[in-house]
């Protein structure tokens, strides 16, 4: 891939289903979905800073994160802190490589994973989104693009 | 053979650990990179360290330099496993004295390719 000024759908499609393929399996693959509406339990998200400022956040229903790290860790009973930590590689996983796709020099965050939404900047502006299925429900990937990059949740 | 497996995320290390243990390695793992040298320090020799790049604490370009600085490390292989691949980032690890250059997502078959080319790991034939 070349360098981008802002990352575009296919773009985060193929990364995502990279991600997912590596990590989840390739018997169930991650494609993309209709626009609609699910019950976030869980976001991770990472900041992009430099000379593009952004974040990528990942966001999944409860049974779908639980399910996602199972597969990925391969056990039954994901604890909480398996979830959290399994949402915050996917998101580093997706996040790191839509950062490399980018004009210029930027640096990644470390992953923030909040149990609900983790809610970009006043100033962020939504520049991608992926609504995503996989076989154990939906999730979401969005790229904004922020003046100065944070997280809160 | 030794492998000691440096990242923050529990997730990651388990999934490098299964590909290993697998593989035969006996595996260890650090957090950060303070943690790894602080194992090596205490006596821990691994044949090969597999590094993330992005961790809190001491980061995994830090750690590769601190072990190029000791002479007593000079033999451990060092594998950066990260999701940063812009090619500024990879000369910089390769000039500091990393071996080899993983990109996130990975599959086993990439890990065990890389170490049997730097003559860590003999596949089996079945």
């Amino acid at each position: 891939m070349s360098a981008v000024e802002a990352p575009e759908l296919w773009d985060v499609l193929s990364i995502a289903g990279e991600v997912w393929t590596s990590f989840i399996g390739s018997d169930e693959p991650l494609v993309p979905a209709a626009d609609e509406a699910f019950p976030v339990a869980w976001s991770g998200a990472v900041s992009v800073t430099g000379d593009w400022s952004g974040m990528v956040v990942v966001e999944m229903p409860e049974h779908c994160a639980v399910a996602a790290t199972s597969r990925m860790l391969l056990i039954d009973e994901p604890t909480q802190a398996d979830v959290s930590d399994a949402v915050g590689e996917l998101v580093n996983m997706v996040g790191g490589n839509v950062k490399c796709l980018l004009f210029g020099d930027n640096s990644l965050s470390l992953p923030v994973v909040a149990l609900g939404r983790v809610t970009p900047p006043g100033d962020a502006v939504e520049v991608c989104r992926a609504d995503l299925q996989w076989s154990q429900g939906p999730l979401r990937i969005t790229v904004h693009s922020v003046a100065h990059s944070g997280a809160t949740s | 053979m030794k492998a000691l497996i440096i990242d923050d995320s529990r997730a990651m290390r388990s999934i490098l650990r299964r590909i290993l243990g697998d593989a035969g390695f006996e595996t260890h793992e650090a957090e950060d990179g303070q943690v790894a040298l602080d194992l090596m320090n205490g006596g821990l020799a691994p044949d090969v360290c597999l590094i993330d790049w992005n961790m809190p604490v001491m980061d995994g370009y830090t750690f590769v330099t601190n072990v190029r600085d000791n002479q007593d490390w000079r033999d451990v292989t060092l594998m950066m496993v990260t999701t940063e691949s812009d090619s500024n980032r990879i000369v910089r690890a390769l000039a500091a004295g990393a071996h080899e250059y993983v990109i996130k997502p990975f599959t086993p078959d990439a890990i065990l390719d890389k170490l049997q080319l730097l003559g860590l790991f003999t596949e089996v034939p079945a």
